[in-house]
């Protein structure tokens, strides 16, 4: 056999490995969802097709898995807002002004992201609940912020350091505040750079779960995650039909913005690591 | 750009260089730094609710001297650890030099390699965990079609096949991200060191161990970082798919201290946490003397 065939009998294998261990898990969750019965895979069993466990998901008020998405997608907006905004004065800053240590306080920032979270669920919820902030959407927004900033800052500081200076100095020589320089100027220009340091952190804090955990007390306030993880469904039967219906609809959303952002996402999260 | 003109800034501009960094500060001064900074001290406490705090010192480490379920969620961490992370990178290298080459569909393939990473994990447990069931899950089905075996497995029923199970649920999640750092990597060598390499007559395997792996390991380096850190904090996917069963053979040491927090020893649980803050620190530093970060900045 010839060396090229083989490479591409190799390719062709890792291919398919490749997709079936990725999508598996996917699937057989969409398939338990629309279907009657989640034992269809068990002896004398077979798979009915059914929408009941979706208009479950409308119309039974107790799984009220719509307020958890909700509260996800509000929380991981703000965060991600809050992470541009915050992570873009920062990268500028960085980028822009020349400061001794510069190295150190960027590998220093990025530290902080590599804490265990255990390290500081207990005096988070001590001071959430001290401030009265538990169950709302503050009390994970701010940390989440905290949390994810460090990625942010990294992401907009590649970015920001190939704009050229000279936009600036056309911007002050204009008369432009450096603030209105930022805006106006950078981040315009670096678009791509928002938009994945945007995406990043709103997959990080959509996903995030100790923390959700931990300073959600009030079924109410859960975030998706931590939603699903702890239905256990009204009588003792795990309603995995409902379940992964639910999942389905949660994950949809940041399936759908990998499908669309890949390239943003894969710039992000490599251009740190490739720095280093 | 001039290294060290700091003090050459007016101070107009030092104000505002100040009020840019400040956000960005405050935030993980106030929500990183002083959690922290309060676990270390609630670590020298006894912190129960409805008794009054009282400092200790090292009492709380003294008990984890002793404590043996505290050393057996250790041992599971770091085993857990090192053996999940390197067979995630081999199945990340898999993935990451499929997706290097001229294939079909190449942005579509790359987007459905990025799914499992960006799906919460605790959504993805409780699939896997449907996956594990004992009278109807997927692994039950194929293991039978297989003809591997006829009887019923209980997959989370026994410590060794629940690490295993773990294993794979968490390898799903991970060895995408590894997968896409590698690629990073693989795509930025010059495809002209190949070709040179092919016309000297080296091989398949000579090109990936000598060619590739030594141009690309800086980022191996810095995936396997990245990964080993996020597994010390294992928390998610075991609290849904095992609970740190059977019997707290799966307890990672996230979910051993979870488990003091939700009683109210806070004393105590802080004290878990710090002693995993510093495994994770020693680690790292390992990695980071190994991998000499930062001499090219």
């Amino acid at each position: 056999m010839k060396e090229s065939k083989i490479i591409y009998i190799l390719t062709f294998s890792a291919l398919c490995f490749t997709l079936v261990f990725c999508l598996t898990p996917l699937i057989y969750m969409f398939i338990t969802s629309i279907s009657d019965n989640p034992d269809f895979l068990a002896e004398n069993k077979k798979f009915i097709f059914s929408l009941q466990n979706y208009k479950s998901l409308v119309l039974d008020d107790s799984l009220p898995f719509y307020k958890y998405i909700i509260n996800s997608l509000a929380i991981s907006s703000i965060t991600a807002l809050l992470c541009t905004f915050a992570g873009g004065l920062a990268a500028y800053a960085i980028t822009r002004f020349p400061l001794k240590h510069k190295s150190f306080l960027m590998i220093l920032i990025l530290a902080v992201s590599m804490f265990p979270q255990i390290s500081l669920v207990s005096c988070l919820f001590k001071m959430m609940s001290s401030l009265g902030c538990i169950n709302t959407y503050t009390a994970l927004a701010l940390p989440y912020t905290a949390w994810t900033l460090p990625l942010s800052f990294w992401i907009l500081t590649n970015y920001f350091e190939k704009i050229p200076q000279e936009l600036d100095k056309a911007g002050l020589i204009d008369g432009c505040s450096r603030i209105q320089i930022l805006f106006k100027i950078i981040y315009p220009t670096a678009k791509p750079g928002i938009f994945s340091a945007f995406i990043l952190s709103f997959i990080f804090s959509f996903n995030e779960f100790l923390f959700a955990l931990m300073l959600t007390t009030d079924s109410a306030a859960r975030t998706i995650p931590v939603g699903i993880a702890l239905f256990e469904g009204a009588h003792g039967q795990i309603p995995w039909g409902s379940i992964m219906a639910a999942s389905i609809i949660a994950v949809s959303p940041v399936i759908l913005i990998t499908l669309i952002f890949q390239k943003n996402i894969i710039h992000g999260l490599t251009g740190g690591a490739v720095k280093i | 750009m001039n290294k060290n003109n700091f003090y050459k800034l007016s101070y107009k501009e030092k104000k505002v260089l100040f009020l840019f960094l400040l956000p960005l500060l405050s935030f993980i001064f106030l929500f990183v730094f002083i959690p922290i900074l309060g676990t270390f001290i609630n670590s020298f406490h006894r912190d129960l609710t409805f008794l009054p705090k009282k400092f200790i010192f090292l009492d709380n480490f003294k008990r984890l001297l002793t404590d043996n379920s505290f050393w057996q969620s250790i041992r599971f961490t770091l085993l857990f650890t090192f053996i999940s992370v390197p067979l995630q990178l081999v199945i990340g290298f898999i993935f990451a030099i499929l997706l290097n080459k001229a294939i079909p569909f190449r942005g579509l393939i790359r987007s459905i390699v990025l799914i499992p990473w960006a799906v919460p994990a605790a959504i993805s447990a409780r699939a896997w965990e449907l996956i594990y069931n004992y009278n109807y899950g997927l692994a039950q089905y194929i293991i039978k079609s297989l003809g591997i075996t006829q009887n019923q497995v209980n997959f989370l029923g026994s410590a060794w096949s629940a690490f295993w199970a773990l294993i794979l649920a968490d390898s799903w999640k991970t060895a995408p991200f590894i997968a896409i750092i590698i690629l990073a990597g693989l795509s930025s060598i010059p495809q002209e060191i190949y070709r040179q390499a092919k016309i000297d007559g080296a091989g398949f395997i000579y090109i990936f161990f000598k060619i590739t792996v030594p141009i690309i390991k800086p980022i191996i380096i810095a995936a396997l970082l990245f990964r080993t850190i996020d597994s010390l904090r294992i928390f998610d996917l075991i609290y849904v798919l095992t609970h740190g069963g059977p019997g707290g053979s799966t307890a990672s040491a996230s979910i051993y201290g979870y488990q003091f927090f939700l009683s109210g020893e806070f004393g105590y649980g802080s004290c878990v946490s710090v002693f995993l803050f510093i495994i994770t620190f020693i680690i790292s530093i390992c990695y980071i003397k190994t991998a000499r970060f930062g001499e090219k900045i």
